[in-house]
């Protein structure tokens, strides 16, 4: 395979011009390429010296191995999910798969057997990795889907088998196994996991040398350049995402190691600190920019911050605002240089400042009609016949379509499984009410991904929204004329933080939005104190459990909400631009779009639309709770792919993304009434979904 | 020369005399490491936790910081290993796993450090637990529910967080006791993720299909309060309310109340209906009581690894409403506060112990000791 790509991929940099006279030297040429990797490591040393300083003894060589071998698991991870990142693609079941080899292994070991062979069991570990990451591999590269919808699917339908492996805590690993990767490679100078790490380096400087590398670099900032420079696409991302397979596995064995025993929950919550430390180690998201090494240093850090909270004594409410802050920190110094959006965006201002003083800004010039006279003209060219409503929306229904085809599967096999459904008004007005939220969320969050953004505050905008609320009305119905706009303005001005820090830091939203929405959570907490009080009020209540001839109030909310939202999107210039941001920034831009101005709106857009679930799940439940908003996120991104939309943005109908929420809602429906246990409902559902994006593949061309 | 020599070492020794009482009464540190913030449990264990090292039983002896690791377990191995290194002398931990912490774990013990668990277990031998017994709460629930059902009749269980062994452990035990009477029938099964928001969104997808009428009781883990709200919303008397057994929360319990009872602010759905209900809990003291048992292990008592709480059972016949909600008032045998003490109906009401009496109703409320 690498024969065949080495020739046009590789050829590309050789044949770059030799260094011209001002072009700087080597040395500094290699510093320039590998700022962010090397920032991240001087953040690491810098915070592992501070705790140094700040414990009482001095770090030993147990604490230097312990905080490596500790961090090992999430590098490895992180470093499969690296190269899925830098071929432009996510990898959502890295989690689950972490899991999954840990529960095979904790099942598989014969406790009665001491010894096992570390190398056999290393393979098959990383084997099953490998097994997910094909079948990632088969859908996204071959079967063309969007990668975050597959892996989304995959990690639902991973993590139902890991409970079917392994259905709560327990089993055995050989303790071979501990001593093998816990221990020391050099007995009190070198530990295994540092070795295992060095070796996964040097793994990655072999492999980003070869044809592979080169075209994996190629695809993720170009495919379609890729493809016409002969490189084989298809079977570059399907060998990505085995090889991040791989990784996982292996990060899996580790853990197994470490832990001694299996746990079929242990890595799934890894998978957000996995997409902070690829961010951290200098990635790109999105694709072609970035390393493997750098990776490692950002799971360090991620790692030694845990250490940093405790030597500081930082108190647990202030917990996660400081490792959001801890994190965006450390993104922007990586990307801090003279070429930086930051200094782009600060020059720009400067310009304009100076322009304003001269008199010579844009503003500043006499208004008047300055439009070609052509268009004032009186040719105006002779209407053609107006294209059918197919012509017109073709492209629209091809994609939004498939969410409703499914939807009446769902539906049709609710009634043969449950009965009582179709002809059920009750069943109806169930699944619209309950669909609300994820319609209301897929306006926000499909905006945002319209103009190829993503916003992962989504769950404590909610959840801080809704326990404000509750703690402002009370259970007063007036106090809801204040309460409302209360919150409202909140939610504007946590959208607006967000989308200052994406458009004039020019920080992936990813990174924005994660930061957000820990430092949101600890706002909540110390907000609430722990516990949220209050109630909602009689009229939400109502609104939301009321009924009025068999209709609960808000589906009249929910179906002006629709028909707005899809006037907004389609029909106004905002939407337009929108979909131009999310076409290309730098078209809309130079077309006239103010782009950081619409790219802020989308994030207050959303803000706004998460803080509008909030209020109504209080109004639901009568009051607010923590953590109220985190079952939304994962389920907020899916509709809105599975409702047609391209996750980087430019394309998708606001009506598909409601369909989408309706089959989501229906296909949880089906499932909750059915009495299967979890494991198989996790499996059935991740096959639904990736059964409903099938037919949104994207064709060749 | 000798006289000053000996005038040196008498000084020594004073010195040395004043030195070790002082170092005696220096406080040992102890940690606390706790798993994920986000819900009403956790805030209100933590808050007893940081009570009762404020109280006057301990806060001479220990000097408690609390430390967050999330829903993440290989954070907690992390912070477990950093607080042995800055120095603790005892952990109190709610394990995020029962087994991932093992090796940790162990390598704590082996430096002498303390590691007390509290409602989860560490299944490493040197650790020292403080639970209830799972499968009991699982299996008595559900004996009082067939009875009351008299064994026969439709049920629904909406169970925990899928994967864990507190989850595993109650809902086990339950379905073996309702498989023994055939004339009980699970027609559906939810996972509720321990969450009264989650238990209502999952309760309306099963109702989607089916009325109340279909359904003669319930057996869940968390959610009583919110189905029999959900009752009251579907236009049903509190007279109809199906049989529930599940939570300890204040809001259930107030509905456990006589219909009628005069109780200040009951608000909507959090008031006294006379639902048919029994109700248990994970206690919330149950860190606190960790904490103190971590303290007379480095007062080097005896402590078995094992403690098993009492199992804290209300139901309609031993339910009691507390007036202050002093401590005197709840070992009288009152178990249940007033709306307008507690606004928040999820919140647990399990919080007495006679082992606890450093920790009251203040203590879960704003992390302030009783003495």
């Amino acid at each position: 395979m690498s024969l065949d790509l080495a020739t046009p991929a590789t050829a590309t940099p050789r044949a770059r011009p030799r260094a011209s006279a001002d072009a700087p030297s080597a040395p500094r040429r290699w510093l320039g390429r590998n700022r962010a990797p090397l920032v991240a490591l001087a953040v690491f040393l810098g915070l592992f010296l501070l705790v140094d300083a700040l414990s009482p003894g001095p770090l030993a060589y147990f604490d230097v191995s312990f905080q490596i071998s500790g961090a090992t698991p999430l590098a490895l991870a992180a470093m499969g999910q690296t190269l899925v990142v830098l071929s432009g693609g996510f990898d959502l079941s890295a989690g689950a798969v972490i899991s999954l080899v840990n529960a095979v292994l904790a099942r598989s070991m014969d406790p009665a057997a001491a010894e096992a062979s570390v190398l056999l069991w290393t393979l098959a570990g990383i084997g099953i990795g490998m097994m997910v990451g094909a079948v990632n591999g088969f859908f996204v590269a071959v079967v063309r889907l969007q990668p975050i919808v597959v892996t989304l699917s995959t990690m639902f339908i991973v993590q139902g088998a890991t409970l079917l492996v392994m259905d709560q805590p327990g089993g055995f690993i050989a303790p071979a196994l501990g001593s093998f990767y816990m221990g020391d490679a050099v007995e009190g100078l070198v530990p295994m996991a540092l070795v295992l790490l060095g070796l996964a380096a040097l793994f990655w400087s072999w492999l980003r040398k070869t044809g592979f590398g080169v075209a994996l670099y190629a695809i993720g900032s170009d495919p379609a350049s890729a493809m016409a420079t002969g490189i084989r696409v298809t079977l570059v991302r399907f060998a990505t995402y085995v090889l991040a397979g791989g990784f996982y596995g292996l990060s899996g064995v580790f853990v197994s190691a470490q832990t001694g025993s299996g746990d079929p929950l242990v890595g799934n919550s890894l998978l957000l600190s996995m997409f902070a430390a690829v961010v951290i180690g200098g990635t790109r998201l999105g694709g072609g920019k970035g390393g493997l090494v750098g990776t490692i240093f950002g799971a360090l850090v991620l790692m030694v911050v845990v250490n940093i909270l405790l030597v500081l004594n930082v108190s647990a409410y202030f917990a996660t605002i400081a490792e959001g802050g801890v994190l965006l920190a450390a993104v922007l110094i990586g990307s801090l240089s003279r070429d930086s959006v930051l200094s782009d965006q600060l020059r720009r201002l400067r310009g304009s400042l100076t322009a304003r003083r001269a008199g010579t800004h844009v503003s500043q010039r006499p208004a008047g009609d300055r439009r070609l006279a052509f268009v004032t003209g009186a040719a105006m060219p002779v209407r053609s016949a107006a294209p059918s409503f197919l012509q017109r929306h073709g492209r629209e229904l091809r994609f939004a379509l498939p969410a409703y085809v499914c939807l009446v599967l769902v539906l049709i096999a609710t009634q043969v499984v449950l009965g009582n459904t179709l002809a059920n008004w009750g069943f109806w007005n169930a699944l619209l009410v309950l669909s609300t939220f994820l319609v209301i969320l897929a306006l926000g969050q499909g905006a945002v991904i319209l103009t190829g953004g993503l916003d992962l505050s989504v769950p404590w905008t909610i959840g801080l929204s809704g326990i404000l609320l509750a703690g402002l009305v009370q259970g007063s119905d007036a106090a809801l004329l204040y309460a409302l706009p209360v919150v409202f303005a909140v939610a504007a001005l946590i959208g607006l933080l967000n989308g200052l820090g994406v458009v004039a830091l020019g920080l992936s939203p990813i990174v924005v939005t994660l930061a957000a929405n820990g430092i949101l959570q600890g706002l909540a907490l110390l907000y609430s104190g722990g516990t949220p009080a209050g109630f909602a009020s009689p009229a939400l209540r109502w609104l939301m459990t009321g009924k009025i001839a068999g209709i609960t109030p808000v589906l009249v909310l929910l179906a002006l909400f629709v028909v707005g939202g899809t006037l907004l999107l389609g029909r106004t210039a905002f939407g337009r631009r929108v979909y131009a941001i999310g076409n290309s920034m730098e078209a809309a831009r130079l077309a006239g779009v103010r782009t950081g101005r619409v790219v802020i709106g989308v994030y207050v857009l959303s803000a706004l639309c998460a803080a509008l679930v909030g209020i109504l799940l209080t109004g639901f439940s009568g009051q607010a709770s923590l953590g109220m908003g985190d079952d939304y996120l994962l389920p907020s991104i899916a509709i809105v792919v599975v409702g047609g939309a391209l996750i980087t943005g430019g394309r998708g109908h606001f009506l598909g993304m409601v369909g989408g929420a309706l089959l989501l809602t229906a296909l949880q429906t089906l499932l909750a009434g059915t009495t299967l246990p979890y494991a198989f409902r996790a499996i059935l559902f991740g096959g639904v979904v990736l059964a409903a994006v099938i037919a949104l593949r994207e064709k060749r061309n | 020369m000798r006289m000053t020599a000996r005038i040196g070492l008498a000084a020594l020794c004073a010195l040395a005399g004043a030195v070790t009482p002082a170092m005696a009464q220096e406080k040992q540190k102890v940690f606390l490491s706790m798993s994920y913030i986000g819900n009403d449990w956790q805030a209100e264990a933590a808050n007893m936790v940081k009570a009762m090292a404020a109280s006057k039983t301990l806060r001479d002896k220990i000097d408690l910081e609390v430390q967050v690791a999330g829903p993440n377990a290989q954070r907690q191995i992390q912070q477990i290993n950093a607080m042995v290194q800055a120095g603790a002398k005892a952990i109190v931990v709610y394990p995020i796993s029962p087994t991932a912490l093992n090796q940790v774990v162990k390598s704590a013990c082996a430096k002498g450090v303390k590691i007390v668990a509290y409602d989860s277990v560490i299944t490493e031998p040197c650790a020292y637990n403080v639970t209830i017994d799972q499968a009991e709460a699982g299996r008595r629930t559900a004996e009082w529910l067939v009875e009351k059902l008299g064994g026969k009749g439709n049920i629904v269980l909406v169970t925990g967080v899928p994967g864990t062994s507190v989850d595993s452990g109650r809902t086990n035990a339950a379905k073996e006791v309702f498989a023994k009477h055939p004339g009980i029938k699970i027609v559906g099964e939810a996972v509720g993720m321990w969450s009264q928001a989650v238990a209502r969104t999952e309760l309306s997808k099963l109702l989607a299909t089916r009325n109340w009428n279909d359904i003669d009781g319930l057996w869940m883990q968390v959610g009583c309060y919110t189905a029999n709200a959900m009752q009251l919303e579907a236009g049903r008397t509190a007279e109809q309310l199906k049989p529930c057994a599940g939570e300890g929360s204040n809001g259930g319990r107030i509905q456990m109340l006589k219909a009628g009872t005069e109780v200040e602010g009951a608000d909507g759905a959090y008031k006294p209906l006379g639902a048919p209900r029994i109700s248990y809990a994970s206690p919330p003291y149950s860190g606190a009581y960790a904490l103190k048992l971590a303290a007379e292990l480095l007062d080097g008592k005896d402590v078995p690894h094992n403690v098993t709480l009492p199992l804290p059972i209300v139901t309609n016949e031993t339910v009691k409403l507390c007036e202050t909600g002093s401590w005197d008032e709840m070992k009288a045998g009152c178990n249940v506060f007033k709306p307008s003490i507690i606004p928040n109906p999820g919140w647990f009401a399990s919080i007495f112990s006679e082992k606890t009496p450093e920790v009251g109703l203040n203590a879960a409320l704003v992390g302030q000791p009783e003495n």
